[in-house]
């Protein structure tokens, strides 16, 4: 022990063992619907599909896992891989992840500490109601994620790019 | 049979109104006339839904499913707002499948609003948003009920104070219209005047303070009753809650109930529930007081109030958003503060003070920022708005001056009107600060109705039979899931016989911890009974079936107190030669001795810091003192070292001995003296018998011991 380290940090080169990419790798969507893959030339038949980075990089760092979450790999980067198999992991991931984009705030009302939104997503009409809401409105770069008391997400995209009177009512909540 | 239920996504993600049936053999998924979904349903299929981030899908389990489920066929896509539906829609056909029989969807846990459609809050049985104000007026006043006479005699007592004071201006103008007049001091009688007037006035105030005195001290009396009663209301409800209503709070939210909203209620009844009264009759009377002098000059103070009134709103509209943003500021602020004094040893280790410095400085400076503008804007408006405010005193001083000069009326009426001006405008002032503490009231009230008014979903029974666990326990066909849509374990089908030590043994979140809390009945089974010496735990109370139950959990908590109080927690009553002999059984008593104080040395927060393995000793001595029937031991050692594990195994084994004992226990060894292991793996029973059975029977028990062996030699 003459004053030598060893060093037990997995480095990135480790990490990328883990990882799965084209050459060791391929997804298509099965007959039932299910993302099927081969990795390492071993079929899975049904693969589960879970962003380890939801809200920084939701195109990379994919954890691949099996119907019991044994993680099989991680996909470092969607864009790798070629366009019908983008195609079928984005579809996975679309029907594992729904947040949709609120276009704009048509109110927020407190009422006894609950926060009661009408906005619009689309050409839809949608209210939710946000409880506890320092902890239910996330702020990350520009974006604003906001969860109701029932588990669903909801998106602000870009909150400075929304109609004014729309930022006005959200910007309470920001910090 | 048919049963239905309506999901809301297409399966690209779009809003639909899609609607599942089921009619007893076939089950179907629509969305308008066209069908997603048609599949005839076998005795062995499941309905499962799995969870997605803000949605779920709902699938059909075939009897034999294949390890990588990839048979399974997707039914309907939905938002987090079905899933309690449709779980309970799964649960209605997954019962009829297996028994055949038919059930009906509960709605318990999901109840909409028939007015809006939006869920209740939990707790509630009335939707928020819709909610009239006179159903939180009604409850305010059941709370100061109680006190309803001595609440009025309150504010008679306010009013009579009220009455004193307002005779200065009256008194006032009689000096300078009588004592000051030409005629009084031609007369000669005006010092004379003076003085009369002057010893009224101070017998008036005299006798306006003391019933503000007493006034204030029958406000303290109701006050601390009100607070007390209120604190008391919550706090035992709390105690009571069932642990799924708990653990859907955390303990600072719960201590803000019991003290911060209480304290909010009890400051409105007694601050301005008190006031009311004396501000209305203040009001009505100085304003007829202000009429009898001049009708045209009341007409003029009045009339810029409404404006002034709605000016007043808007603003505090406007100030409310930028001190809401202020408030949340200062809430992030103290919360990275809280943060990095908690982990200051992380942060130290890790040399990062720089970095947590900075953190801090920066939303430091961001809150500091946002005082100062609102400050500011405060600061300017402000003034304006006390400006437009009291406009109506310049009229009076203008149109008021000229009367006195046309000889239409008096000085001392002037000065009469001007100072009961002061008094008109009280009223005004306490009623435009009304709103903000109606809101905070409002807030306060349904947190507290949200904790008083849950109703226990782990009930007692309301004739309970005697708690008598010397008997056999058996399982029967147990089902239970923390959400109801996701069950954590599934026909669960054993008997233990009394007297028997059972292990409990899978991976982890395979439902082990799960099942101890059945047997505590912390919760209840969704399906199936569990019977303690053939009879049902669900008919048992509460109370008098955990008295019979011992439990040493893998952390163990030290209320602050001696260690004698921690002790005899198990059972008060116990005498000081029962608690000795208790820390002997549990290996404990001769680290006690060592203590500073032996038993009465202090511990817990306030107290001497001990050991993980002293402090499970102590735990020990309690389910010792406890005598308990059943004995629960949930990972009572894992988090002790092998050697300080060796000690507590002598101390275990003495008080397992002759008791019906469940014990789950990371190191496979520590099991080995069970007298059945039962292997737990995805929520059902997988494997039972003795450590030799299930090592030559080569399935999952013999991997978990093999996996273990493994791991001792490498680390090694």
């Amino acid at each position: 022990m003459s004053g030598e380290i060893k060093s037990q940090t997995i480095s990135p080169e480790t990490l990328a063992a883990e990882y799965v990419h084209p050459a060791n790798c391929s997804f298509r969507t099965a007959e039932n619907g299910f993302l099927s893959a081969v990795i390492n030339g071993k079929e899975y038949k049904r693969v589960i599909l879970t962003r380890a980075l939801p809200l920084n990089f939701p195109d990379d760092y994919i954890c691949v896992t099996d119907a019991e979450k044994n993680e099989l790999g991680i996909i470092e980067h969607i864009s790798e891989f070629p366009e019908e198999q983008r195609k079928a992991v984005n579809s996975e991931l679309s029907q594992r992840y729904y947040c949709p984009v609120v276009d704009e705030i048509i109110s927020v009302k407190d009422k006894m500490g609950n926060f009661y939104f009408d906005v619009k997503i689309g050409d839809f009409k949608k209210s939710f109601t946000v409880k506890d809401i320092s902890r239910s409105i996330r702020q990350v770069g520009n974006s604003v994620y906001l969860t109701d008391i029932d588990g669903n997400r909801f998106k602000i995209e870009d909150y400075e790019k929304i109609p004014p009177k729309s930022r006005r009512k959200i910007e309470p909540y920001l910090y | 049979m048919p049963v239905k239920a309506e999901f809301d996504l297409t399966s690209d993600g779009s809003l639909c109104r899609g609607t599942l049936l089921f009619d007893g053999r076939n089950l179907t998924a629509a969305v308008g006339e066209n069908q997603i979904f048609s599949s005839s349903l076998n005795t062995g299929d499941e309905l499962c839904i799995r969870t997605c981030s803000g949605c779920a899908t709902l699938e059909v389990t075939p009897e034999n499913v294949s390890d990588d489920m990839s048979d399974c066929l997707t039914v309907c896509r939905f938002s987090m707002t079905q899933v309690n539906k449709i779980g309970e829609f799964a649960k209605v056909v997954n019962h009829w499948l297996k028994t055949g029989e038919e059930t009906e969807i509960s709605t318990q846990g999901f109840r909409v609003c028939p007015k809006c459609g939006r869920h209740y809050a939990k707790g509630l049985d009335v939707c928020l948003f819709c909610v009239e104000k006179s159903y939180l007026a009604k409850r305010l006043f059941g709370i100061a009920k109680p006190y309803a006479s001595s609440f009025f005699f309150a504010s008679l007592l306010v009013l009579c104070a009220t009455a004193f004071s307002v005779m200065l201006p009256v008194i006032n103008s009689k000096i300078v219209d009588n004592g000051l007049s030409a005629e009084a001091i031609s007369r000669g009688t005006a010092a004379h005047d003076i003085v009369f007037y002057t010893v009224v006035l101070c017998a008036t105030q005299i006798m306006g303070q003391v019933f503000k005195m007493l006034s204030q001290r029958r406000a303290n009396k109701i006050s601390t009753s009100l607070s007390n009663s209120l604190r008391t209301q919550v706090y035992d409800k709390v105690q009571r809650l069932s642990v799924s209503s708990m653990s859907g709070k955390t303990a600072g939210d719960l201590m803000k109930r019991i003290s911060r909203d209480t304290e909010t209620v009890k400051n409105f009844i007694t601050e301005q529930g008190m006031y009311a009264l004396e501000k209305l009759v203040m009001f009505v009377v100085v304003f007829i007081l202000l009429a009898r002098i001049s009708p045209l000059l009341t007409v003029l103070v009045v009339i810029p109030i409404p404006f002034v009134a709605y000016i007043m709103r808007k603003f505090w509209v406007f100030i409310h958003i930028r001190y809401e943003k202020q408030w949340r500021s200062e809430s992030r602020a103290n919360s990275i503060l809280h943060d990095i004094v908690r982990g200051i040893r992380v942060v130290k280790s890790f040399g990062s003070e720089d970095r947590e410095i900075e953190k801090f400085a920066s939303v430091s400076r961001k809150l500091a920022d946002i005082s100062v503008s609102n400050e500011h804007l405060w600061a300017t408006t402000f003034p304006f708005l006390f400006f437009f405010t009291g406009i109506g005193e310049f009229f009076v001083l203008y149109i008021g001056g000229r009367a006195v000069l046309n000889g239409t009326m008096t000085a001392g009426q002037l000065l009469e009107f001007n100072l009961f001006l002061g008094y008109l405008y009280q009223p005004l002032l306490w009623m435009s600060g009304l709103p903000r503490r109606l809101g905070e009231l409002t807030t306060s009230l349904i947190k507290i109705f949200e904790i008083t008014d849950e109703v226990s979903d782990v009930a007692d029974s309301e004739n309970p039979v005697p708690a008598q666990l010397g008997g056999d326990i058996v399982f029967r066909d147990v089902q239970f899931g923390y959400k109801a849509y996701e069950p954590v374990l599934r026909n669960i089908n054993l008997t233990v016989k009394q007297g028997e030590m059972i292990g409990l043994v899978g991976h982890s979140g395979a439902g082990k911890s799960t099942l101890i809390n059945l047997i505590m009945r912390l919760y209840d089974t969704d399906a199936g009974t569990i019977t303690v010496n053939g009879r049902n735990i669900k008919d048992m109370s509460q109370s008098e079936y955990r008295e019979k139950i011992g439990v040493v959990f893998q952390e163990t908590f030290l209320f602050s107190g001696t260690v004698y109080d921690n002790i005899a927690y198990a059972r008060k009553t116990a005498q000081p030669g029962e608690v000795i002999a208790a820390a002997k059984a549990a290996n404990a008593h001769e680290f006690i001795m060592k203590l500073p104080d032996g038993y009465n040395t202090l511990v817990g927060e306030n107290g001497l810091n001990l050991s993980g393995g002293e402090r499970q000793r102590i735990s020990i001595a309690r389910a010792v003192l406890r005598n308990p029937e059943i004995l629960i031991l949930d990972e009572a050692t894992s988090a002790l070292d092998p050697e300080t594990e060796s000690s507590i195994q002598d101390a275990l084994a003495r008080l397992v001995k002759g008791r019906t004992t469940f014990a789950i226990a990371h190191r496979l060894a520590t099991l080995r003296n069970a007298d059945r292991l039962v292997v737990i793996e995805k929520g059902r029973i997988a494997e039972t018998g003795t450590h030799r059975e299930l090592l030559m029977r080569n399935g999952i028990y013999a991997n978990l011991v093999m996996a273990q062996r493994q791991t001792a030699k490498l680390t090694k």
